[in-house]
């Protein structure tokens, strides 16, 4: 066999292994946004249907007008928002001190915050849940918010970072007589950017996708309903066979505008991702 | 130590303050009062400090239940299954598609669960598993494969589940492969080549042994995430037996939440962490022996 047949079926393999994996990976798509137009005898038909016979746009009016999707959007966006500023906020500030200021005690206080990380999430549901209610904040996003505002990855994230920036441009600074505040300010938070924007993206999505701790809490305050957890209300409260294309509808609804935010801002949310990942950079 | 130290150490303590002061009330004390309310016969209701001391009776209950010893297998399962099978084959699909055409396309594909919650994802494959109206076992009904009762058959459910989880972590991992595979430098593949080595030779010789710390830390991290999981297997094992698909994280929530038998699900909770501390440590020391320098 000549190279040049070889090649080709090299290429050829190449290309069947992607093409069969991205089917698997738009189908799931695909039938959710192709089954929120069915009518309901179409979704649960057998053999299922691949398309609608005729799109039924007014499902899409059909699910807001009995499900409030906008209250849910609104507490997401809320509850993502304020996390992700707040771990900005406690993350620059002590991966500032970890990275560049001496202090009796900051070896032990850092190690200890990186095995903060190995602890899971569970062991904190149940303590938590009783400080939300002992401070009060059960009723508010304050309960959804809270227990989320520093993150330990984001101090180690910020503080590899900060490490990088050189420690003449500090000390210039200082002998102009600034203070360590107005440092972080004007010099280390515009030095470290990439790592803000990274830090700030994977905390959005990871809070905007939190389902456990925000169910629990709306259990008791409905009214606190983020999208996941709006999600799963939907798909048990519309459970029934004649109902199905309004959980379709809502489906949509609640994934199809973040991944249009993902597409449109590829660059950065990819960058941001990549750069979380490796810790440096 | 100088006024000048004396000043910037008093600046980092205020840097850290809020930091300190979040850990000591939202991990200090509750790990405590978790490990407290473990040895306690507690409902919830009345205050932690007035319910009956039980000693280990929560963690001689938990060790002789099928269903919590059934949650921890379905967890170490699902975790080193879904992690393992899943960097395998984001590393081929990163490989393949980094040679191909389209390549950011590909990825950016590849990656649109990640930015999708999991509650979601559960929701849509839930659809798709259907016995007698999904799509999948329409599909593989044109290669002749009867149906299968994916999310209801106590045999498959978990199985199902860790499909979807890896369908729904791939993205993530071909991203973070991707960028280290950009990194080896072209020099070596070509040196390869001259001295006609063939692709898969590269592969095994150039390609993987350079990956190594990136495939490592893949690993840790992916347990660390692994081991909590609830999402997925709540939104998706409704319809199978509990005991074939519950993971500790739903266990701990169901024991807590619906239950109210909050000591026994502390206890729960504290048993899994310790074999989730012990597998760590084991995988963090395969980390320092892959050469990696790590968290310090």
């Amino acid at each position: 066999m000549n190279s040049k047949s070889k090649r080709f079926i090299k290429e050829f393999f190449r290309y069947l292994i992607i093409i069969f994996a991205a089917f698997w990976m738009v189908l799931p798509f695909f039938w959710m946004v192709s089954a929120s137009l069915m009518t309901p005898q179409e979704i649960t038909s057998i053999p299922p249907k691949w398309i609608p016979e005729k799109p039924q746009w007014h499902n899409y009016i059909d699910v807001l007008e009995r499900v409030p999707i906008g209250k849910y959007y609104l507490n997401s966006l809320l509850v993502a928002g304020t996390a992700t500023l707040g771990v900005i906020l406690t993350s620059s500030l002590a991966g500032y001190a970890f990275a560049k200021l001496n202090f009796p005690g900051k070896k032990p206080v850092f190690q200890f915050i990186l095995v903060t990380m190995m602890f899971p999430v569970f062991i904190f549901l149940i303590p938590n849940f009783f400080l939300m209610k002992t401070f009060g904040m059960l009723t508010n996003h304050l309960s959804l918010i809270v227990p989320f505002l520093v993150s330990g990855y984001g101090i180690f994230l910020l503080r590899q970072f900060i490490m990088s920036i050189p420690d003449e441009l500090l000390d210039s600074a200082r002998i102009d007589g600034a203070s360590e505040f107005k440092i972080y300010r004007s010099i280390i938070l515009p030095n470290i950017k990439p790592g803000l924007s990274a830090l700030a993206i994977t905390t959005f999505i990871g809070q905007w996708n939190n389902f456990l701790w925000p169910m629990i809490i709306s259990s008791f305050s409905p009214n606190l309903m983020t999208v996941p957890v709006g999600i799963q209300r939907l798909s048990l409260a519309f459970a029934s066979a004649e109902t199905q294309h309004l959980v379709l509808a809502g489906l949509v609804y609640q994934v199809v505008p973040m991944l249009i935010v993902f597409v449109y801002f590829q660059k950065n949310f990819i960058k941001g991702f990549v750069v979380s990942g490796f810790g440096n950079v | 130590m100088s006024k000048v130290g004396r000043k910037r150490a008093r600046a980092g303590y205020g840097f850290i303050s809020p930091s300190l002061i979040f850990y000591s009330i939202f991990f200090i004390f509750p790990v405590v009062f978790s490990l407290i309310a473990s040895f306690k016969r507690w409902n919830g209701l009345i205050p932690l400090f007035s319910a009956a001391w039980v000693g280990l009776e929560n963690y001689k209950w938990l060790f002789g239940s099928d269903l919590f010893v059934s949650s921890v297998i379905n967890t170490v399962v699902y975790s080193v299954v879904t992690v393992v099978v899943g960097i395998f084959i984001s590393l081929i699909l990163a490989v393949l598609i980094n040679g191909s055409k389209l390549s950011g396309f590909w990825r950016l594909l590849f990656f649109l669960p990640t930015v999708t919650p999991a509650v979601a994802i559960g929701t849509i494959w839930g659809y798709l598993y259907r016995a007698n109206n999904g799509l999948i076992n329409q599909i593989l009904g044109w290669f002749g494969i009867k149906p299968i009762r994916w999310l209801t058959d106590p045999k498959t459910a978990l199985l199902s589940i860790m499909i979807t989880a890896i369908w729904a972590g791939i993205g993530m991992q071909i991203l973070i492969i991707t960028a280290s595979l950009q990194n080896i430098p072209q020099d070596y593949y070509d040196a390869a080549k001259i001295d006609g080595a063939g692709s898969f030779r590269i592969f095994w010789s150039i390609t993987l042994p350079l990956l190594r710390p990136i495939l490592l830390f893949l690993t840790a991290t992916g347990m660390i995430g692994a081991w909590q999981v609830f999402d997925l297997p709540y939104i998706m094992g409704t319809n199978a037996p509990a005991k074939s698909i519950m993971t500790v994280s739903w266990y701990v929530y169901e024991t807590a939440f619906q239950s109210l038998r909050m000591g026994r699900a502390s206890a729960g909770a504290f048993i899994l962490f310790c074999i989730i501390f012990v597998a760590n440590i084991l995988v963090l020391r395969a980390f320092k022996k892959g050469g990696i320098e790590g968290y310090e």
